[in-house]
């Protein structure tokens, strides 16, 4: 009981009948295929899927009615490439929000704990990412080290913290891991100087290195202290504990 | 022994303060270190109370798995309830405890009925684990600091000195438990005993500082800490231990602190010499 099938006659060199239905036979044909406008005709086969927005789109370029064809496939989406958000704002990452908070860390004695406010984690990133390519600059490639012990030195602030405030001590892990990577900013220019500071100078080296260490100690420990309650008796307590962390990253940059 | 006033039925049991012995009493042995609720004379009407569930809920099992928790890990909140004044007195006491003209003894107050050890800031003789956790950071730092004095520094050497660390931490911590145990009942709580521990660092960080700024004063330095870490620990074993014994036997217990005192001595030498195979 099998089904006889029309099948084309296999001939490559066949002459006009052959080769017509042959042809015709290649023509794509989706599931689900409105009738295609001629205009479209130009365009790249798989643009055919979606013709509404095909046709739409068509003069913003092959890339852009390519996304918006491919996400519209769904049914609904957004209807074209200029409603869709730019890339950094669905990311999260503010560029100018994270130049404003870098820029505050800049001068070790006025802290402004109002930018500071919304933690993020992709300043302290970018941060990160800078003091590891001047780190290969010199020569370490410490990439998994730093993030490790940033990891771990934030999480070693944040019990601090808490333990020390006690009932009414809220800092939370993210807030604490902003703020450590933001006050990583002096490790990072002083990693940037070291490149320059040549090998032989001992004590010069220690001099610099403290004064960009106790920097980073002051920054972070009031902008813990101000943003977070309960840490306003135990600030020397938390100062020193800031101090330790940052000591322990200079250790990778001058060593 | 922790609780001179027998199991009482209707209290709330899950702080696990740590209870005094006072040292003058010959300790008397009880039931169950903090008066569980669940058994003695107040358990039936209290699983009555909870109906069907009673039982279920406060079943054996789970009552000794509660009561050794908050027996082992006593409230961590207790130990950091510190001020800078009590850091600076402590840091005196424990790198120069001959100085130390007061007791030796912790104060006790009586809280809801049963005695409790007053907390750090009051008193300055109680544990806090903010000296010895800021101890061990400074001792690692300090360490990586003189390996790479001596050009040694990597930051594998510095991940096996926390470790070596942490192991003599633990050494610390068990040979302080052993004499405890083979005395007594060892029913201090887990925190003090590791806070005690902790205290060992100081002296050794002061010692590796000393190595850094001119490397003749380490073998000045480390027999000095040795004997202040063994003079501070004795003297504070000394009430927990007489405290914790079931028996007077005194000479033993002088032994088993001379012990205590002289273990120091491998242990800190061990520690503080720094190089970058962490085994010697």
């Amino acid at each position: 009981m099998t089904k006889e099938f029309a099948v084309p006659p296999v001939d490559f060199a066949g002459g006009s009948t052959a080769g017509a239905n042959f042809q015709q036979r290649r023509v794509p044909t989706a599931p689900f295929q409105p009738p295609r406008p001629s205009s479209v005709s130009s365009s790249i086969p798989f643009m055919s899927f979606d013709a509404a927005s095909a046709a739409a789109s068509t003069p913003a370029g092959p890339f852009g009615g390519t996304i918006a064809s491919s996400s519209s496939f769904g049914g609904g989406g957004y209807a074209s490439f200029e409603d869709e958000e730019p890339l950094l704002d669905e990311l999260g990452i503010r560029p100018d929000q994270i130049w404003k908070k870098t820029r505050s860390i800049l001068n070790p004695f006025r802290i402004n704990k109002t930018v500071h406010k919304d933690s993020d984690l992709s300043g302290p990133i970018f941060l990160y990412l800078a003091l590891c390519l001047f780190q290969l600059l010199a020569g370490k490639i410490q990439f998994g080290v730093i993030l490790g012990w940033v990891v771990v030195s934030s999480i070693f602030l944040y019990i601090v913290f808490n333990m020390l405030a006690g009932r009414n001590g809220n800092l939370n892990l993210h807030t604490c891991t902003s703020l450590v990577g933001y006050s990583l900013l002096p490790v990072v220019m002083l990693s940037a100087v070291s490149l320059f500071v040549p090998q032989g100078a001992g004590p010069v080296r220690f001099v610099i290195a403290a004064a960009f260490v106790l920097w980073a100690t002051r920054a972070c420990s009031n902008l813990v202290v101000s943003l977070a309650d309960g840490g306003e008796e135990h600030r020397g307590l938390i100062s020193y504990a800031c101090f330790l962390i940052y000591t322990l990253f200079t250790l990778l940059v001058i060593f | 022994m922790y609780n001179n006033m027998g199991p009482q039925p209707g209290m709330p049991m899950h702080q696990g303060i740590p209870q005094p012995g006072m040292p003058m009493h010959p300790a008397i042995p009880q039931p169950s270190p903090f008066g569980n609720p669940f058994s003695g004379p107040g358990s039936g009407l209290i699983r009555s109370g909870l109906g069907a569930y009673g039982e279920k809920i406060f079943g054996s099992s789970s009552e000794y798995v509660q009561s050794n928790i908050s027996r082992y890990f006593s409230d961590p909140q207790y130990y950091f309830q510190v001020n800078d004044q009590y850091v600076r007195n402590k840091l005196k006491i424990v790198l120069f405890p001959f100085l130390h003209r007061g007791h030796w003894t912790r104060i006790s107050e009586p809280v809801g009925g049963r005695l409790s050890y007053k907390p750090p800031i009051y008193d300055i003789n109680a544990p806090d684990l903010y000296i010895p956790l800021m101890a061990f950071g400074t001792y690692v730092v300090l360490a990586g600091l003189s390996l790479g004095l001596y050009g040694k520094f990597s930051p594998e050497a510095l991940n096996w000195l926390f470790v070596k660390g942490m192991v003599g931490w633990f050494l610390q911590v068990m040979l302080l438990k052993i004499s405890l145990l083979s005395l007594g009942s060892g029913e201090a709580p887990l925190l003090d005993i590791v806070a005690y521990a902790g205290y060992t660092f100081t002296g050794l960080c002061l010692a590796v500082l000393g190595k850094i700024i001119w490397g003749y004063s380490y073998y000045v330095l480390i027999p000095w800490t040795c004997l202040c870490t063994g003079v501070f620990l004795v003297k504070t074993m000394k009430p927990v231990l007489f405290a914790e014994a079931r028996s007077y036997d005194s000479s033993r217990h002088h032994y088993l602190l001379i012990f205590v005192a002289l273990a120091q001595f491998p242990l800190l030498i061990w520690l503080g010499n720094i190089s970058v195979n962490w085994l010697f």
